[in-house]
């Protein structure tokens, strides 16, 4: 039995990988991943073009139900971001960039939830993409506001022995923010699987599916976007 | 009877051996690992309940703040799942 287990398992992390060539280098992709990756960006652009349809600016006539519900969902998500930013420009600067990453990273959990599609972020490489967006965001921008000479110093804070101390905890971040995505999915991907082959074909995965894929799906996404905000956050600050 | 154990146990091979230690060590990775991370959230969850309790005006925060906690409590336990994950598949 546990054969069987073991090579089910080994099924669901198998991988269509494309190799390409490119200068004399080979270049791997996992195209299951990259093609999922797609499918969520698609499924957001035509949701956002779907929801633009009827916006209009409100000044004379009052908005549609459509345009009440998106100014209120805005309104939700820029009162999180502004009380968690340091200062309101801030929350104002970074708002399109936290938006677009929670909704991708929520679009791509969900995605698991139906047949047929994988959710790309139980790819550890997506993950890890989108952690190193935020890494590199942070620390160009702490750059950028701080200036190079208060954000070198910054490194040997509280002591200058610290410093090796400060440069692991740095490089430790978009680990454990890329890993944290990856392993919720993984593990809630890796549960459904089991129990549908192995225990209860019926009734339980569905149930199982909306407990791990939407409810954790969606807190997963919420703490990745807040612990970008965070990360960004303590980069920025003094 | 004596005979049949012998036998068995001369069939065991290095091979087996190692995949049970396999096993094991996946089931204990995670049973071990899990400890800590159950605790820590729970102990955010209930400090976090006082802090309602006292201050039910602050519940949007307080959520929020234990959330966010919680996420990087557990990543010790992700981390667990990540190496059961590694010597069950991989390994």
């Amino acid at each position: 039995m546990f054969e069987q287990l073991a090579g089910l398992l080994t099924h669901l992390g198998e991988k269509r990988i494309a190799v390409l060539r490119l200068f004399g280098a080979e270049v791997r992709f996992d195209t299951t991943a990259l093609v999922m990756s797609w499918v969520v960006i698609v499924l957001l652009i035509l949701l956002a073009l779907w929801l633009r349809r009827g916006l209009r600016q409100p000044v004379e006539e009052k908005p549609n139900r459509t345009q009440a519900a998106l100014d209120g969902l805005i309104d939700i998500l820029k009162s999180q971001l502004s009380g968690n930013f340091a200062s309101e420009r801030l929350a104002i600067m970074m708002f399109p960039f936290i938006s677009t990453l929670f909704l991708y990273v929520l679009l791509s959990n969900w995605l698991g939830v139906v047949p047929y599609l994988s959710s790309p972020t139980q790819n550890i490489n997506i993950t890890m993409g989108l952690a190193l967006l935020v890494f590199f965001m942070s620390h160009v921008l702490a750059v950028k506001l701080k200036g190079t000479r208060r954000y070198l110093k910054g490194f040997l804070e509280p002591y200058a022995f610290m410093l090796p101390i400060n440069l692991v905890g740095e490089v430790a971040k978009p680990l454990s923010h890329a890993f944290r995505l990856f392993g919720n999915i993984l593990a809630g991907t890796i549960l459904i699987t089991v129990v549908m082959v192995k225990f209860a074909p019926i009734i339980v995965p569905p149930v199982l599916s909306i407990f791990f894929g939407l409810f954790f799906g969606g807190i997963q996404a919420f703490v990745f976007a807040i612990l970008a905000v965070a990360y960004i956050n303590v980069a920025v600050e003094d | 009877m004596l005979q049949e154990a012998q036998n068995v146990v001369s069939g065991i091979s290095g091979a087996d051996i190692a995949t049970a230690a396999k096993y094991i060590a996946a089931g204990l990775c995670m049973g071990i690992g899990a400890i800590g991370p159950a605790i820590g959230e729970g102990m955010a969850a209930a400090h976090a309940l006082d802090g309602m309790a006292r201050q039910p005006e602050m519940q949007g925060a307080l959520l929020r703040t234990m959330v966010l906690g919680q996420a990087i409590t557990e990543t010790t336990g992700i981390y667990s799942l990540l190496i059961a994950i590694v010597l069950l598949f991989v390994i």
